[in-house]
């Protein structure tokens, strides 16, 4: 009975360490796409973790399968920081509290996100990834603004839909803070203003 | 062309043979020329034929295949291929610019809306193959670096000029602001989704900028 449990517990502390070197695996692409967007190599990549490249590979078969659980963890935190606020607040709060999580997303996960659509050419694991993203944005989108799109046809709603999902796209904040050298909240001040115009009327409840 | 006799050999005779002779070599010079300036462009033709099929940068191998000349003819017209990158980019431009006029610049607010929309939509079009391959690689080089501010500078300096009557009833930063949200709306990438993900047509989707357009500027001036 004792010696079972000694080794349940080995075996589980195995596992858990097996565990953290794959995070810090991913953690460690993930930091070094920060730093390009080019995807780094098995060697660069191992290097920063501080495991060998076959601890590396002794975890992921090859780096799309990393890349994919990169993507997968990258999901599952931005949801996590992005969860919905203010939903039934009036159209100021909700456009303001929209606008600042997609922000915030926008901020952390640009590289991350370049990465994926700079290979997605190879892969359509991950082009399945960049569909549900974009699909997660519709809905997120469309369930802020209920309120001003159920007042129009479905042609019309489909139109704001795109046009303010184009809007806030994560190169479009890229553009601001890069290449236009926006501060954080002027961005924000751009997406609130023209969502604001391009959102049809609130109707009176 | 001259043909001179046999037994003429006077000065001027001389001088003209010479002038025949400079004028045959030229004639065969611009001959070469031409023609390698026709290759150049048919592996031009070819690279952004490539880039039309996948966005991954093509291999040497397969754009001479594609053009119909060695790999050792695209070196002799590109030193590597940056070079065809960048050149491939600077026709893409030129051409882009001949084909994107400004029109109707007086005419009314819908006019100009209309008329910048189906312009870019264009532009959109033909050169989104192009545009993903630039800017995917655009770290790799500051050349293509620059070709993409570039050409980001033009289409700011488009908008702002079709819609200055309505642009200029707007105080800083707003008037920053606004143009800087329609050129997002306006992006490449906005008229690829448009077209691959939710498979308007090119009549719906400029419909939707036309529409948004209208929603984003702010009345037009009196003046």
């Amino acid at each position: 009975m004792v010696v079972e449990t000694t080794k349940s517990a080995v075996v589980d502390g195995r596992r858990l360490r097996s565990e953290r070197t794959r995070q810090y695996i991913i953690e460690a692409y993930m930091a070094l796409l920060r730093q390009n967007p080019r995807p780094p190599t098995a060697s660069q990549i191992a290097e920063r973790a501080g495991y060998s490249v076959r601890s590396l590979f002794e975890r992921f078969p090859d780096l799309l399968s990393l890349s994919l659980a990169a993507a997968d963890h990258a999901f599952a935190q931005a949801n996590t920081q992005a969860a919905i606020r203010n939903a039934n607040g009036d159209r100021a709060t909700r456009i303001r509290a929209q606008v600042e999580t997609r922000a915030q997303t926008c901020e952390d996960w640009l590289p991350l996100w370049r990465a994926l659509v700079l290979n997605q050419q190879v892969s359509e694991e991950l082009r399945i990834r960049i569909r549900r993203v974009r699909e997660a944005i519709m809905a997120r989108i469309l369930l802020m603004y209920r309120p001003e799109l159920d007042s129009v046809s479905q042609v019309e709603r489909r139109r704001t839909l795109i046009a303010i999902e184009a809007l806030t796209d994560f190169e479009s904040w890229a553009r601001m803070r890069e290449a236009a050298g926006l501060s954080f909240d002027d961005a924000c001040t751009v997406w609130i203003r023209a969502i604001d115009r391009l959102l049809p009327p609130t109707p009176v409840s | 062309m001259l043909r001179l006799g046999e037994g003429d050999r006077s000065p001027a005779a001389a001088d003209a043979g010479l002038n025949v002779a400079m004028s045959t070599t030229a004639t065969v010079v611009d001959g070469r020329r031409l023609r390698s300036e026709r290759t150049r462009q048919l592996i031009i033709e070819a690279y952004l034929s490539l880039l039309r099929d996948s966005t991954q940068v093509p291999t040497s191998a397969q754009i001479a295949e594609r053009a119909g000349y060695s790999v050792r003819s695209v070196f002799e017209r590109f030193p590597d291929l940056m070079s065809l990158r960048i050149a491939a980019t600077d026709h893409a431009f030129a051409q882009g610019t001949a084909s994107a006029q400004l029109r109707d610049l007086d005419g009314d607010r819908e006019t100009r809306i209309r008329s910048q929309v189906e312009t870019r939509a264009r532009t959109c079009e033909t050169w989104l193959p192009m545009w993903r391959a630039l800017t995917a690689n655009q770290g790799d080089s500051d050349e293509l670096k620059s070709r993409v501010r570039l050409a980001r500078e033009l289409i700011l300096r488009r908008l702002e000029l079709m819609y200055q009557p309505e642009l200029s009833t707007l105080a800083e930063p707003m008037r920053r602001y606004t143009l800087i949200a329609l050129e997002a709306l306006t992006d490449f990438e906005s008229w690829g989704r448009m077209r691959e993900n939710y498979g308007l047509t090119i009549g719906e989707a400029s419909e939707v900028w036309i529409r948004t357009i209208d929603r984003l500027l702010p009345a037009t001036s009196a003046a």
